[in-house]
């Protein structure tokens, strides 16, 4: 049970970002960006950073909030209820969690947290066969060579935090995005925004950090970004469900509301129990991995967060379309840009089945362990 | 009398727990069945001398006098130790209703025998036409004197064969406009000739359900709880904390730490499908357990719960019954067998599991009828 204290400013926290995001146009906004090709609105990212968004998981000696993961979720549902482009988590899990673990001082960090610098990080590889390899990208001599895949927010940003293989093992490096002998191919998502693949021939790089901690700081921040992730979707399910909801008290067939017929009350409360339950288990997780220190099981964790999440999510925004009927296949009914987000956000970091696995796993390893 | 709401929580429940370890009989651990009175009447002397009976009633009546954070972990420590719930329909159902809406003489009479099961109870709301339609009953009750003269039929009476009282719902205005009007509550002694009790068999085998015929029984009229033809309002008015219990996660829990010794003993975690779906049926109990803890949190706070506490019944009880049918995949050709199977050092009765949970999502207001409740009180949808 969270204390009262805690759980109130959350509350506040959760105001305060609904707010910001309906002010600059909810989902309408989303939909006009996603219209004009753009990939996301750096002035909203300079707005977020004014309002702390970024750095409520950042620990206050960093220049942060210190509210941990918990209140990052309370900012990423609220993302996911506005379908917002922005690479909030990818920031916050991702970015933030590099840079505030490896190396605090830079000045990077300050920038982000602010919303004056974006950078996008690339730490997956594409093998032979299409599906994610072991690191091959290598780092030496001060340059990159290599590729990298599935990198959001590549098509903003101005730098590049790339983890490589050295001779030393794993380092963490900076790169510009305009750097020599760097070629980023934009493949588009199904929402509009799209996934960067990287490709290096000898680009110049400075290393900010080497050695196991990389690794270790790594796997954190992805546990981090995996457990936001989630809580990104079940804002998403959440709206997407309540826009359902209107949607069949108001559409009338037979003279009467469709959401008068049992079958389809029957399954939109099936829908609002799978959100709660999302939401429930997602915001357990967060709180949890905020006092835990051993990261397999905050990897643990975030596997079951976003286990939950994509299966909730998926089952929400489709079913949505089948309930709006022939206007939620259109491109006119927003509903449908939940259901684009919703592949994006689960393909992303893995899904629901390759969680469940890695969890299992986990969960086995540690029983025998035990 | 010992004040539990002033024990800290964790305090509270290794008292709680310390006792049922020490003094709950091993051989009653996780029964498979309902147990007759004379079978765990050894266990209910041992509650009695206690004072742990009633544990929601105030301690004025006897009870432990538990606040719902304290009730909340008393049930908790029962499900996880296997307790039995006992003949707990007195206590749990028509203890409550004479404790909120009896006169003083209903109290000083009926509480005291309750708690020591000099009357055991059983509950006569269903009827043949009136099930997930309660309010359709047609048992009359007609006033003749000083009695309640009953005619007619009730079913699913839980134990109606191993008890001495049944508190039931019935007519005694056939003419009100509205069916929930004209309905009153009565309290009627079994042992008398217009009362005849079947037992029904169930699926399982067993014979825990019954059907109870009246035929000019009768009651006296000081039987009668509360007003005359407000027994639904007052009926109702006691199902809230029984909405949270009824979707608690410890049937699953416990189904899956069964489903889980007995799938590894007989190997079939080597199946990455069946890996799959155990997963998923651990991480389905886990999540709703989060869900569980939020609205406990609001009993805690002293909120009442809403409508929207019924989608935790929903959840479990359709994943009870997943993993029961996992269990019977995992046995493989022994699915159909009756009995315990034995795997290594543990014996599971993948069979008494599986029929255990198949009625879990029709008693307690069917899970359709649940999604009835939801779809209008808390979604909001028309008629």
């Amino acid at each position: 049970m969270q204390s009262s204290e805690q759980e109130e400013d959350l509350r506040l926290l959760r105001e305060s970002a609904r707010t910001l995001f309906d002010r600059a146009g909810g989902s309408g906004r989303s939909r006009k960006l996603r219209d004009a090709g753009g990939e996301f609105d750096p002035d909203m990212v300079r707005e977020l950073g004014e309002a702390g968004v970024f750095g409520v998981a950042v620990p206050e000696e960093q220049g942060g909030l210190g509210m941990g993961l918990a209140a990052g979720g309370v900012i990423a549902e609220e993302v996911g209820r506005v379908i917002a482009p922005e690479p909030v988590v990818a920031t916050i899990g991702l970015g933030l969690g590099l840079l505030r673990r490896l190396c605090p001082e830079h000045p990077k960090l300050e920038q982000l947290i602010g919303g004056e610098a974006s950078l996008a990080v690339a730490w997956q590889e594409r093998g032979p066969g299409g599906a994610s390899a072991d690191a091959t990208c290598r780092y030496a001599d001060g340059k990159l060579t290599g590729g990298k895949a599935w990198v959001v927010g590549a098509g903003g940003t101005q730098d590049f935090l790339v983890v490589a293989e050295a001779d030393g093992g794993p380092v963490l490096v900076l790169a510009e995005a305009s750097a020599d002998g760097l070629v980023t191919t934009r493949r588009a998502q199904a929402d509009g925004s799209s996934l960067g693949e990287l490709s290096f021939s000898g680009t110049p790089a400075a290393e900010l950090a080497c050695g196991a901690a990389v690794q270790r700081a790594l796997s954190e921040a992805v546990a981090d970004a995996t457990a936001l992730a989630a809580a990104e979707l079940v804002g998403l399910s959440q709206r997407a469900f309540e826009i359902t909801l209107d949607y069949i008290k108001t559409r009338e067939q037979f003279d009467k509301p469709i959401g008068s017929f049992q079958v389809i009350q029957h399954r939109a409360v099936d829908l609002n129990v799978m959100c709660e339950v999302a939401q429930a288990a997602v915001r357990e997780v967060l709180m949890r991995m905020d006092g835990e220190t051993d990261a397999s099981i905050r990897a643990r964790l975030a596997s079951r967060a976003k286990a939950r999440a994509v299966t909730a999510a998926r089952k929400v925004t489709r079913d949505a379309i089948q309930l709006h009927g022939a206007v939620g296949y259109t491109d006119e009914f927003d509903i449908g840009l939940y259901l684009n987000r919703a592949l994006v956000l689960s393909a992303w970091l893995g899904d629901d089945a390759y969680h469940r696995r890695i969890w299992f796993d986990a969960r086995e390893e540690e029983g025998a362990a035990q | 009398m010992t004040d539990w709401n002033a024990m800290s929580d964790a305090e509270f429940r290794k008292e709680v727990r310390g006792f049922l370890e020490a003094e709950y009989p091993e051989e009653l651990r996780h029964l498979p069945h309902r147990p007759k009175f004379a079978e765990i009447e050894h266990w209910h002397r041992k509650l009695h001398t206690k004072g742990w009976v009633a544990p929601a009633w105030p301690a004025e009546y006897g009870g432990m006098g538990l606040n719902a954070a304290k009730l909340l972990i008393f049930y908790e420590e029962q499900q996880r130790w296997g307790v039995n719930r006992g003949r707990d329909m007195g206590v749990q159902m028509v203890g409550p209703l004479i404790i909120k809406f009896g006169t003083q003489k209903q109290k000083n009479y009926w509480l005291p025998r309750i708690l020591s099961c000099e009357d055991i109870w059983c509950q006569g709301y269903s009827e043949p036409g009136a099930g997930s339609d309660l309010a359709n009953l047609r048992t009359r009750a007609e006033i003749d004197g000083d009695d309640f003269v009953i005619n007619g039929q009730k079913i699913w009476t839980t134990m109606a064969h191993d008890a001495t009282h049944i508190f039931m719902l019935v007519r005694t205005d056939p003419d009100a406009p509205k069916k929930q009007q004209g309905i009153s509550f009565v309290l009627a002694p079994m042992d008398q000739p217009g009362v005849e009790v079947r037992t029904i068999t169930t699926l399982s085998g067993e014979t825990e359900f019954c059907e109870v015929f009246f035929d000019n029984a009768r009651t006296p009229r000081e039987n009668l709880v509360g007003e005359l033809n407000k027994g639904w309002t007052m009926a109702k008015a006691l199902l809230s904390f029984e909405r949270i219990f009824i979707g608690s996660p410890s049937l699953a829990q416990n189904a899956l730490g069964q489903l889980e010794s007995f799938a590894r003993g007989r190997g079939a975690f080597d199946d990455p499908v069946f890996r799959d779906r155990f997963a998923q049926a651990a991480l389905d109990v886990e999540d709703h357990a989060a869900l569980y803890s939020r609205f406990a949190d609001q009993l805690k706070r002293g909120e009442t719960l809403g409508a929207d506490v019924s989608m935790l019944k929903i959840w479990v009880t359709e994943c009870f019954q997943r993993i029961t049918e996992l269990m019977i995949e995992a046995a493989g050709p022994d699915g159909g067998t009756v009995g315990p199977l034995q795997v290594g050092n543990v014996s599971v009765d993948v069979l008494a599991s599986f029929y255990k949970a198949r009625p879990t999502t029709i008693y307690g207001g069917s899970n359709e009828i649940q999604r009835n409740i939801l779809s209008k009180a808390v979604l909001g949808l028309p008629d």
